[in-house]
């Protein structure tokens, strides 16, 4: 084995406390650092990747105390894959802020890195662990440093929007702790593997009384309808790497938790039905939302919601199928998203309130910019040959093999939408006339390359699909066969 | 003894549920921004005690395991909850302290305290 | 490498290494183009063998690409064209603005339409079909006019009908376990009898779409006038017939075999009526000459429709023969329209009048299409009308062939206007300098006419292909020569009857133009048109002697009520009432903080009050 998952959560959280320390030595550090983590948690990952491949899923003890007692990290294909990919976006949010306006500074950008990583020991954390309220005190770094993030820049309205998120979060971290407990009281055990097994002995009242409150509170994280309040004002304030950082790593990160709690541990079938519902609900008032913004970023961010919607309605679908075209949404979303957030900030560079107005006309000075947000923009609508395609065509198609006809009908409505909003935006940038007080920002050689590797991505995977679903199709088969889960868990005792 | 601890446990639950109600009404209706930070403090605290007082055995000892305890972990409190606890608290107190800092900031920006003015991003 | 895969293949290198080329030389960004163009179609020409099937896997679905006979023949129509206009695109867009966009988007519109007819599954079909619709959608954009009206509308009726057929395609994945046309097409017979309706109604919405029929038909008019004309051929003159591409093999392999199969034809046929009566209406009261035409085509693509749905033999080949026809003269007037632009600035008939003298090929060319267009003998169209009508009374729809001859009497109308309005007329000194159209532009739309004269002189040279694609779709015939069922194509002695009528019109005709031209050769004397003194007046110079504003003002006044109110106008209505729901909606999101915790709260406690309903065991 080349390396332990622990390294996943111990290397950050240490880069973040040795950032400050190492910049006293000499200032690049600050920025040197966090890329070199990350890069190094990516080789990491995908090689802890190929070695399960052959050798199964991992389970890290953690000092020795063997699950259920201890708390264990578990690097399965469903973990990994999106740990990958978490590091992945974490790297390229790197990339693209390594020069990012305030962060040419020393202060700001040694407080911006040690949040980011953070952010990512976070995130990673809580799609590694085995642990319920391992998985609540992940959950907690990520949202401290998200607020941290969003009012990162003074001049805006920034301080509101993280505001909004804190009160949000606090309440939702009450809320998962009441349901803990609750499943604590009934069961004796906050090992995941241990509840799954433990959970027909509960009470069927308090079964759902838990599931309830767990799935509130994390279903702010994820973005689901009426606790997504915080979302379109924190990716509007928030710096335009961390609004993809948020929407592709953080939200992931909740989602994995939503569908690892409600696959794994509980048995109930009404939460797929939940699922399906709320996601439908969500998606269909995010796109409906999104059509008439006047700001790009918030645009982007119900646009960002309605996505998560999308990949609810699949989790909720709960065939194999369901799984595998959520899996593939989460990652097409994660790819397309940080592109769309990282062209579309300078495409409206400079301008606190980010209308989309300002983006008139910018495909003459900024053409490759303009030229990949426009990459971005079809592809998330689904157009082909894009990677966005064949993630929406793996939902309508195990929608329609669940033979849930008006799910396919609403559900390529509400895109017609999606559509209308997005295309609205690049016909200003290529066909209206730039407006008098907008200034074209040219983007930095790091964020450049940062969008052209994610475009690259859109590209190849919509000719080749198959560079990515053999891993998606392991990682639905990792998180249907919870049997297997439980086992490999229990017996590393 | 037994019927104190009765009384006793009985008092812990109802403070822990009226901290709870009180730190979301509190949270929910008050329109100053300090007044919902701390009624969110109030809720978090409620939620703390109730917690330890799930993991309590009455008549139980500290869960150390001491010289004359060996053999007593029947007889110990839940250990867990109260590390539970611990950690949550730290949580609360540093999500409190970035929500005052916050709160700072929206009062120099703002020039006001009242939630329901400070609107700049909606819809 | 497979020379299917090849061609498409070469398209896509060819679209990005053209649209490159721009930046270091113009001419070199030309000639790569036309050979972008020409050599794929030449390979296909020479190389691609029937009916042989190409397979891959993608993301663990099976594709397959493959020619039948029956794409074939509209590959013909899409090579032709598509060679045509490239050809005048290099002339067309010479000193304008994208044009490395527009030769990109050109090359991909062609190889999405190549696509489609290679697809031999569903997911081919519908990837090359959205790159069509999206490739096209750059186009309409690209003047930059009423980019959010024109654009949007086209891309979001492209997108219902698109989406239309993705449901189907996910349902009938759903019935058949995989995505093959032939393998649907197999077990259809076996399904169930709501999936037995649904899934080819949702497929012909798709294609109604693009076919631009009745009440799916809005997007057309401005998006065929708002593209650059030179793609405009290619638009409206083969893209527009993917959609009866479609149509077709729904009619022929999935509505066969449905009891309800022939109401449904009834009333697409009727749809397309009704779109060739309105469309044409509409036409005739334009006094723009890309919008005329744009009409003209929708209108022209309801004969086509009407032909397909009644779907006997004949009636196959009458549509499908019109369907080659109209992309000959359509595309050529479309070109017309786009040469006139080109050295006027142009196309308003209020404006340029009396170009004959001064662009005389460009005339002779909107001469020839205009005949080909108004389907009088000897040319091409003719052929098609005829077959049409014949079509319509042998299958007892005599109402639909009253209303047939009224929209293509009243065509005449139109195509009088279009000939009258550029070229005839008062020459008018604004235009005394207008040049005659490059040599690239000519060259085209002189071949695209001489095509249409050809059809009608020798019209199996597209039957035949035509007949051989009904044939492998099912279609039979003892002789194996479907048209030979036309009155025109009986046999009289030992001689085809239309062949000696064709001739003998032709032969009049032409001996009449060498006979009077040669014999005023001499004689002709040029003059202004204001040379005139009747009544001893002498017209001033800004007096107006030809009538070019209120053309038709009398049968435009006598139809007035059928014109009142747009379909466009209800689209335009629901589109901003949705707008204004979809407004109010976005308040949820109040800007409270509080306000959303209570949602979080409020949410909690109906789930909780739920609880046992919502998560029933």
């Amino acid at each position: 084995m080349v390396g332990s998952p622990v390294l996943f959560v111990a290397i950050p959280l240490l880069a973040a406390f040795l950032i400050p320390l190492m910049g006293m030595i000499w200032k690049e550090f600050v920025r040197i650092i966090p890329g070199l983590v990350l890069a190094y948690m990516l080789v990491l990952s995908v090689s802890l990747i190929i070695y399960i491949q052959s050798h199964g899923t991992i389970v890290e003890v953690i000092s020795g105390w063997g699950p259920p007692v201890g708390i264990n990290l578990v690097f399965s294909p469903f973990s990994g894959a999106l740990t990958t990919l978490m590091t992945f976006l974490g790297l390229l949010v790197w990339l693209y802020s390594h020069k990012f306006k305030r962060n040419v500074d020393y202060e700001p950008a040694k407080k911006y890195f040690i949040l980011l990583m953070l952010m990512v020991t976070g995130s990673v954390g809580m799609v590694l662990t085995g642990d319920l309220f391992n998985m609540f005190v992940f959950i907690e770094i990520v949202s401290i440093s998200g607020y941290g993030l969003t009012s990162f820049f003074v001049r805006r309205d920034s301080a509101e929007a993280a505001f909004k998120f804190l009160l949000m979060g606090a309440f939702a971290s009450s809320f998962l702790l009441i349901g803990i407990m609750i499943i604590y009281t009934q069961l004796g055990t906050l090992n995941m593997a241990e509840i799954a097994q433990r959970m027909p002995q509960m009470d069927y009242h308090m079964k759902v009384f838990s599931l309830i409150f767990i799935l509130v509170a994390i279903g702010v994280e994820a973005e689901t309808f009426p606790l997504n309040g915080w979302a379109p004002d924190v990716y509007t304030q928030a710096p335009g790497p961390i609004s993809a950082a948020m929407s592709g790593i953080v939200v992931k990160a909740a989602v994995y938790a939503n569908i690892r709690i409600i696959y794994t541990m509980y048995d109930l079938q009404g939460a797929y039905e939940y699922l399906l519902i709320i996601g439908l609900i969500t998606f269909i008032v995010a796109e409906t939302a999104a059509l008439k913004q006047e700001r790009l970023k918030r645009m982007l961010a119900y646009s960002s919601i309605g996505q998560m919607g999308l990949a609810m309605i699949a989790f909720g679908i709960g065939t194999k199928e369901g799984v595998y075209a959520a899996l593939f949404l989460m990652f097409s979303h994660a790819i397309i998203k940080s592109l769309l957030f990282f062209s579309g900030s300078y495409l409206v560079y400079n301008k606190t309130s980010k209308y989309i107005k300002h983006v008139n006309g910018m495909g003459k000075y900024l053409p490759i910019t303009a030229f990949l947000f426009t990459l971005g923009a079809f592809a998330i609508i689904g157009l082909p040959p894009f990677m966005g395609f064949w993630s929406k065509l793996a939902l309508l198609s195990a929608a329609a093999d669940s033979n849930l006809v008006i799910l396919v009908a609403v559900i390529l409505v509400v895109s017609i939408v999606e559509a209308v909003y997005y295309l609205r935006v690049v016909n200003r940038i290529f066909f209206f006339k730039k407006r008098a007080n907008t200034k074209p920002e040219k983007p930095t050689i790091n964020a450049m390359i940062a969008m052209l590797s994610l475009a690259a991505i859109v590209l190849v995977i919509g000719f080749y699909p198959d560079l990515v679903t053999g891993l998606i199709e392991r990682a639905a088969d990792d998180l249907m066969d919870k049997g297997r889960y439980i086992g490999e868990i229990l017996s590393k005792n | 003894m037994e019927k104190y601890l009765d009384i006793l446990e009985i008092a812990i639950y109802g403070s822990a549920v009226a901290l709870i109600l009180i730190g979301l009404y509190g949270a929910l209706t008050k329109k100053s921004l300090i007044k919902i930070v701390l009624g969110l403090s109030i809720m978090d605290s409620g939620i703390h005690l109730m917690m330890i007082a799930l993991g309590y055995l009455k008549g139980g000892t500290a869960p150390i395991f001491s010289k004359g305890f060996e053999n007593s972990a029947d007889q110990m409190v839940d250990p867990i909850p109260q590390a539970l606890v611990l950690t949550a608290i730290v949580i609360g107190f540093g999500v409190t302290a970035v929500a005052l800092s916050l709160v700072i900031r929206l009062y120099r920006h703002h020039d006001t305290l009242r939630i329901d003015e400070i609107k700049n991003l909606k819809w | 490498m497979n020379v299917i895969f090849l061609i498409l293949i070469l398209f896509l290198v060819g679209a990005i290494v053209t649209a490159f080329a721009g930046k270091w030389s113009s001419l070199l960004q030309d000639g790569l183009f036309i050979l972008a163009v020409t050599i794929p179609a030449v390979l296909f020409f020479t190389q691609v063998e029937m009916n042989q099937l190409v397979g891959w896997t993608r993301g663990g679905i099976h594709l397959e690409l493959g020619l039948t006979p029956f794409s074939y023949f509209f590959a013909i129509l899409v090579l032709l064209l598509g060679v045509a206009s490239a050809i005048y695109s290099v002339g067309f867009m010479h000193g304008k603005a994208r044009k490395s966009y527009y030769y990109f988007n050109y090359l991909l519109t062609i190889m999405a339409m190549l696509g489609i007819l290679f697809s031999r599954d569903f997911i081919s079909f519908f990837v090359f079909w959205e790159i069509m619709t999206w490739a096209s959608y750059l186009m309409v954009v690209m003047n930059g006019t009423r980019t959010q009206e024109i654009g949007i509308k086209y891309f979001v009726f492209s997108a219902i009908g698109a989406y239309a057929m993705l449901m189907a395609i996910v349902l009938i994945h759903a019935q058949t376990g995989n995505f093959l046309i032939q393998d649907f097409i197999d077990t259809y017979p076996s399904l169930a009898h709501g999936r037995q309706i649904l899934i080819p109604i949702l497929l012909l919405v798709g294609f109604s779409v693009k076919a631009a029929v009745m009440p799916l038909h809005v997007w057309a008019p401005g998006s065929y006038a708002y593209s650059p004309m030179s793609f405009t051929s290619v638009f409206s003159g083969a893209l527009s017939k993917m959609g009866i591409y479609g149509m077709v093999i729904v009619f022929v392999t999935l509505l066969s075999h449905l009891p309800e199969g022939g109401l449904i034809r009834d009333i697409i046929a009727w749809m397309g009526a009704m779109t060739a009566v309105i469309a044409t209406l509409w036409a005739i009261a334009q006094d723009d000459a890309r919008k005329l035409l744009a009409y003209s085509s929708v209108g022209q693509l309801g004969y086509i429709v009407i032909a397909v749905a009644i779907g006997t033999p004949m009636a196959m080949l009458a549509g499908l023969f019109m369907a080659f026809m109209h992309g000959l003269f359509k595309g050529a007037l479309f070109m017309v329209v786009g040469a006139v632009e080109k050295q006027t600035g142009t196309t308003d008939f209020t404006k340029v009048t009396g170009l004959i003298r001064k662009m005389p090929w460009t005339f002779l060319t909107a001469l020839i299409s205009i005949i080909a267009l108004a389907g009088i003998p000897p040319l091409g169209g003719f052929i098609g009308k005829w077959m049409l009508y014949e079509s319509l009374i042998l299958s007892d729809h005599y109402l639909l062939v009253i209303v047939a001859f009224f929209s293509s009497t009243a065509a005449f109308l139109y195509a009088y206007k279009f000939l009258f309005g550029f070229f005839l007329g008062q020459e008018e000194e604004e235009w005394a300098d207008v040049k005659e159209a490059p040599i690239t532009m000519l060259i085209p739309m002189l071949a695209l006419a001489v095509g249409s004269i050809l059809l009608g002189a020798f019209p199996q040279l597209i039957l035949k292909p035509i007949n051989n694609g009904l044939i492998s779709l099912g279609f039979s015939d003892s002789y194996g020569k479907l048209w030979e069922t036309s009155t025109l194509f009986n046999e009289w002695g030992d001689k085809v009857v239309l062949q000696p009528i064709i001739y003998a019109i032709m032969g009049v005709f032409l001996t009449t133009l060498a006979f009077t031209y040669f014999r005023n050769r001499k004689r002709t004397r040029y003059v202004s048109t204001k040379d005139i003194s009747t009544s001893g007046e002498i017209p001033l110079a800004h007096e107006n002697l030809t009538f070019k504003e209120n053309f038709f003002q009398p049968f435009l006044r006598a139809v007035e009520p059928v014109m009142k109110k747009q379909i466009d106008w209800y689209y335009r209505e629901f589109g901003a009432g949705l707008e204004a729901i979809f407004n109010f909606t976005r308040r949820i999101y109040s800007g409270n903080g509080q306000t959303y915790a209570l949602y979080a709260v409020i949410f909690l406690i109906v789930l909780l009050l739920l609880n046992g309903n919502l998560f029933g065991q």
